[in-house]
């Protein structure tokens, strides 16, 4: 293999796809960075056998090949290459690639491209298009939710539903759980239904860039697999197996009180009250009272800690339906309207043991429900 | 040699083929037999035979093919080895917490993802409880296979979910035929057979390791002077015994293998010794001895190795042990 490269392409490439790179692993090769001759351009993969990332970068190719080095450095030495050329030259009889930038010459021992666990090659032409900035919303909205409980994998997961024009993505973690919908541009004449992990999910949002109009996703079948295309990088990752709990149920059907109140003052009393409650056990009350006849709503925001102190908040707000006082994880609700793009939100709940719904208002696509705390 | 290339256990081969033929394959085998007899190779071709993509028969992997080999490296995509950090180690409950999450996702490239536990007794309760819920419910890709000196140390739950499978130690003639095959010279290779107890694993690893014959030497030969040795010379090795806590546990298997043949050949058992080396010096010890003595110390042994495993203080244990050899001059 003898290549030349933009240093800062092989730099950028080596961001994206470092962060598939499992270190420390039974198998030594994951360690390492897929280095390969493809097609007039170099191809840069990475897996954790969990998550897989591939990477092409233009390149001036003499001499096809591949090899797999280390990515700790091969990175941290691109990222200090003078010169904005670099050239790639691999010995095969020994596995090293020479590493040449300006003055500098560099020999990294490496591994053959063969023991690399081979990435799947999907077949994009009945993939699913997926507008880019909405999916990057959606997985914002639900990946949060996620568990990080290894004892469910099931839980660690977002469960991704496409039917005809509708993607519905939802995650939970036994105490919240956050669904949201949207609509494609296109019709798909199956329906999908996978449990993806989180943290896939939440790479593939930190690597689509808003200027590209679309991601592709492919389920190859039989594979247990998903893969995203997005420009010239491509995301493998494996799904989880088992099913996913029937959230229909969780969300709360009716409600016996209807809170309308701006998210961003909601949000600003949440910040203050878990300074407080973050001593403790990230308890906030939240003490709904009725708007009268003459008097408007006002939701009373509450947390104390024996050790650091008090703090309450009052937000004006429209209630609809009876009084209730209720206790939330201050954590999730912070975290929930953190999320939440719309100027109002709406929190239904009913009593104060049963689960609370936070809706934005003027946006059906977004529902968010979370179990309530004791009052104690 | 049978067609999975494993010496011996030809009836435990034809059956795995034939649950892999038949689609009758479990989701989880326990191979036990002692340790060397081949309970790790069977587990090994056992996932060859899944997961290689070009078999050459149902259920005969080719051996050959990058996934074969990476599987016989252990370090193939869809597979797990899982043991204690060292022989004689615990295995813990954070490793089959690995077990789970590599499980919860389907598998990377073969048909199944494949577990190897190896010497599971060493497991402790709490590792062996959180294995009990997978083992129940696997998912339908997965195969988990145990290993164990014997079932009758693991948890009965543990057992009952599995399909168990003994190996039993092969022949001295088979051993010896096995070195022989694997160009042993034929005077070690019968040595070696003997030694073996019927382990052609164990066996090869010795022909493998000039020093473990060597050790095995020095110990017996420490045993036989011990014996007539005083109270001091006892208390003195004992100390040093104490520091090396491998080395102390090798040395107790030894010991307990020669008095084993010393109550046989007190017993006026017609059976093989293992130490058939040192036949002279069994034979005169088990004269002086006597069966009951023969019997007290081979049971001393064993209880030293049970205790060892408990983690007892080990300088304490050394100087009970070597106290309590009996005084031969």
């Amino acid at each position: 293999m003898k290549v030349t490269v933009l240093q800062e392409n092989l730099a950028r490439g080596l961001s994206i796809v470092s962060r598939a790179v499992s270190p420390r692993s039974t198998l030594p090769v994951l360690a390492n960075i897929l280095l390969a001759t493809d097609d007039g351009r170099l191809r840069l993969s990475a897996t954790n056998l969990e998550l897989g990332i591939t990477c092409w970068i233009g390149a001036k190719i003499e001499e096809e090949g591949s090899t797999t080095v280390p990515s700790r450095t091969l990175s941290d030495l691109v990222g200090t290459m003078p010169d904005p050329q670099v050239s790639l030259t691999l010995n095969a009889q020994t596995q090293t690639l020479n590493v040449r930038s300006g003055s500098s010459t560099n020999d990294i021992k490496g591994i053959d491209a063969q023991e690399f666990p081979p990435l799947p090659v999907p077949d994009f032409a009945d993939a699913i298009q997926i507008n880019v900035a909405d999916f990057k919303e959606m997985i914002q909205q639900v990946a949060f939710a996620a568990s990080t409980d290894e004892a469910r994998p099931v839980l660690m997961g977002v469960l991704v539903q496409v039917e005809k024009d509708v993607v519905t993505m939802a995650a939970a973690d036994g105490f919240r759980l956050s669904v949201r919908k949207a609509t494609l541009s296109s019709a798909v004449p199956q329906t999908i239904s996978a449990i993806i992990p989180a943290r896939a999910l939440n790479e593939l949002a930190r690597i689509a860039s808003d200027g590209e109009p679309s991601i592709q996703m492919v389920l190859p079948k039989g594979r247990g697999q998903v893969v995203f295309h997005v420009k010239d990088v491509e995301l493998v990752s494996q799904l989880i197996d088992g099913t996913f709990p029937d959230y229909q149920q969780i969300i709360p059907r009716s409600y016996k009180s209807r809170t309308l109140i701006a998210t961003a003052s909601l949000l600003k009393a949440c910040r203050q009250a878990e300074i407080f409650a973050r001593e403790g056990s990230n308890v906030v009350r939240l003490n709904i009272k009725n708007s009268g006849e003459l008097q408007p709503g006002e939701v009373e925001i509450s947390a104390h800690s024996e050790e650091t102190g008090s703090n309450e908040t009052l937000v004006e707000a429209t209630v609809e339906g009876i009084p209730l006082l209720i206790a939330f994880n201050v954590k999730y609700l912070r975290e929930v309207l953190e999320v939440i793009k719309t100027p109002n939100v709406a929190v239904e709940t009913s009593a104060a043991n049963a689960p609370g719904v936070v809706r934005p208002v003027g946006d059906d696509d977004f529902l968010h429900v979370i179990m309530p705390m004791h009052l104690g | 040699m049978n067609s999975w290339n494993i010496f011996g256990h030809d009836w435990a081969v034809d059956m795995l083929i034939n649950h892999i033929a038949h689609q009758g394959l479990r989701h989880a085998y326990l191979l036990t037999g002692p340790a060397g007899v081949g309970r790790r190779a069977l587990a090994t071709r056992l996932a060859q035979a899944l997961n290689c993509p070009t078999p050459v028969a149902p259920g005969v992997a080719c051996g050959v093919c990058r996934t074969c080999k990476q599987v016989d490296a252990g370090q193939q995509a869809d597979l797990m080895v899982i043991q204690a950090e060292a022989e004689g180690g615990i295995l813990k409950v954070e490793q089959v917490r690995e077990v789970q999450k590599f499980l919860s996702l389907r598998p990377y490239q073969s048909p199944f993802k494949v577990v190897i536990f190896l010497r599971f007794q060493e497991a402790n309760a709490s590792a062996q409880n959180a294995l009990l819920k997978t083992l129940e419910e696997a998912p339908a890709y997965a195969l988990l296979l145990l290993t164990a000196d014997n079932a009758e140390q693991l948890l009965p739950t543990i057992v009952s979910r599995c399909e168990v499978m003994r190996l039993r130690p092969l022949t001295v003639a088979g051993v010896t035929e096995f070195l022989a095959a694997k160009g042993v010279p034929p005077e070690k290779a019968a040595l070696l057979g003997h030694l073996s107890g019927g382990r052609p694993g164990y066996a090869l690893r010795l022909s493998a390791d000039e020093k473990a014959l060597a050790f095995r030497a020095d110990k017996l030969d420490d045993l036989r002077h011990l014996l007539g040795a005083k109270r001091r010379e006892r208390f003195a090795y004992a100390e040093k015994l104490a520091k090396d806590k491998d080395a102390f546990r090798k040395m107790l298997f030894l010991w307990l293998a020669y008095w084993r043949d010393v109550m046989l050949c007190s017993s006026g058992a017609q059976a093989e010794l293992t130490n058939s080396d040192r036949a002279e010096e069994i034979e005169s010890l088990a004269y002086a001895l006597g069966l009951a003595q023969a019997r007290a110390q081979t049971r001393a042994m064993e209880l030293a190795l049970e205790r060892m495993g408990k983690n007892v203080n080990l300088r304490l244990l050394a100087e009970v042990t070597l106290m309590d050899l009996p005084q031969v001059r």
